[in-house]
């Protein structure tokens, strides 16, 4: 794979107080040590590496994906709102390298930066119980109750086809029910949050540690808000939690992942 | 939940791992290292990433050799996924390529090898089931470097006995409601 001379892995971008030298130490992935490089303002909170990070053990990834996230919390509890990189992002050269490279890009750091100052990356996931939703589709629409009383009748041979008809039908009211309710639910955070990010229904990630006994969520958003923000949107989740048949995960603060720039061209579509 | 305020719990190991595989900044620039043209993630790991959106947004391939047989024969699910495909694909509406998409999905995720179900079940109560501890990693994590055995100790107390059922289920389900309007942005 990959190796380098003189690599530093990257954590995230912080903008410093004035003059002052930052003292920020902490424990990196693979428990190599994290210290800050500043130049012109900016900080890049980083570590020495040699390569990639690269593994195919579950455990590990996570292991390592845990610490990172950890430094980054650290950072941000020290520097404020940090601007959070992709993991296993990696700068060739030493320290002297990372600074050119700060004052290179400093104003675009510093944008970002000042635009997510007091600002934190929450997530949100509605989880609804299926039945519950099926039953209260059914009990109201007259044609699906209909169709549901000949099935009950019909003889085997029909049977079959009019369940067939049934079930599309049934799936389809689902679908259209599910997209109303998403909509109006972001309607009722939108008002607390800077932006909101419909993450669609389902992890675009996912790593089999366990992880996958989740409720499958039928809404998920990403919100960035202040703490007054975050605030408000507890309260507003947990009167929609209170709705029968209806979870709701709300985490964070994190740093703003999904509120990130794309730095440099043919960056990644994904990133909003 | 109940509560209102936000949490950082042990359950958010999944929020952690999408936000730094696929979220956050992205550079491109000659200063950062990379495999091919922007693939900065390890080609191990991003195999491991149980995700197809993902994988096909990295063009992702298993690396040369891998025996999918036993691949397949770990994760259990494949048997499951393709008589349902076949099953289920003619009655739905807008669902081009899905069938595609739940065969990438289910090669992908058996890369990290598993005893349970890895479609999620919406049955599941996730507070139920707390069953991703921050700690299990650090145990399983010095030298043997076996991610079979870590993921089946971390996966084998939740993976139920009705698994098989429930997957294909759950995969059933996944596949009519939830593809094509996945889109983000």
């Amino acid at each position: 794979m990959t190796d380098l001379d003189e690599g530093r892995y990257l954590y995230c971008v912080v903008r410093l107080d004035e003059g002052a030298e930052p003292e920020f130490s902490a424990t990196g992935v693979d428990g190599e040590p994290v210290s800050v490089v500043a130049a012109d303002g900016l900080g890049a909170v980083v570590h020495p590496c040699e390569a990639l990070y690269d593994s195919d053990a579950p455990a590990e990834i996570k292991r390592w994906l845990l610490r990172h996230q950890e430094v980054v919390d650290e950072a941000g509890e020290a520097f404020g709102t940090p601007l959070p990189f992709q993991f296993d992002t990696i700068l060739k050269g030493g320290d002297d390298r990372v600074r050119e490279w700060l004052r290179e890009e400093s104003e675009t750091f510093r944008t970002h930066l000042d635009a997510l100052a007091g600002h934190w990356e929450y997530r949100i996931e509605v989880a609804r119980d299926e039945e519950a939703a099926a039953e209260a589709v059914v009990e109201g629409d007259a044609e699906l109750r209909e169709l549901r009383d000949r099935v009950d009748e019909a003889s085997e041979g029909t049977r079959f086809l009019l369940e067939k008809q049934y079930e599309r039908q049934l799936r389809r009211e689902l679908r259209a029910r599910r997209e109303a309710q998403a909509g109006s639910l972001a309607d009722r955070l939108r008002p607390h949050v800077r932006e909101l990010h419909d993450l669609g229904e389902r992890r675009s990630t996912g790593l089999d540690v366990g992880e996958a006994s989740d409720a499958e969520p039928f809404a998920r958003f990403a919100a960035l808000a202040t703490d007054e923000g975050a605030d408000a949107l507890g309260d507003v989740l947990e009167s929609i939690a209170a709705e029968p048949g209806v979870e709701v995960r709300f985490t964070g603060p994190w740093p703003p992942y999904t509120f990130t720039p794309d730095l440099g061209e043919d960056a990644r579509g994904t990133n909003a | 939940m109940g509560s209102g305020g936000p949490t950082r719990r042990s359950d958010s190991l999944a929020d952690v791992v999408e936000m730094l595989l696929d979220k956050g900044v992205v550079i491109n620039a000659d200063i950062a290292v990379t495999i091919g043209e922007t693939e900065l993630l390890g080609i191990q790991l991003r195999a491991a990433i149980a995700s197809f959106e993902t994988a096909a947004q990295y063009g992702l391939e298993f690396p040369e050799g891998t025996d999918m047989e036993r691949v397949r024969e770990v994760s259990g699910r494949s048997a499951h996924l393709e008589p349902l495909d076949a099953a289920s694909g003619g009655d739905e509406d807008g669902d081009e390529g899905e069938g595609e998409d739940d065969r990438d999905r289910a090669e992908i995720a058996v890369a990290a090898p598993v005893d349970g179900p890895t479609v999620t079940d919406p049955e599941v109560d996730e507070d139920a089931d707390p069953e991703v501890d921050e700690d299990d990693g650090s145990e399983a994590a010095d030298g043997d470097g076996s991610g079979v055995e870590d993921a089946e100790s971390d996966s084998g107390e939740g993976g139920g006995s009705d698994s098989a059922d429930e997957t294909s289920e759950a995969s059933e389900e996944g596949e009519v409601s939830e593809e094509g309007d996945d889109d983000d942005d």
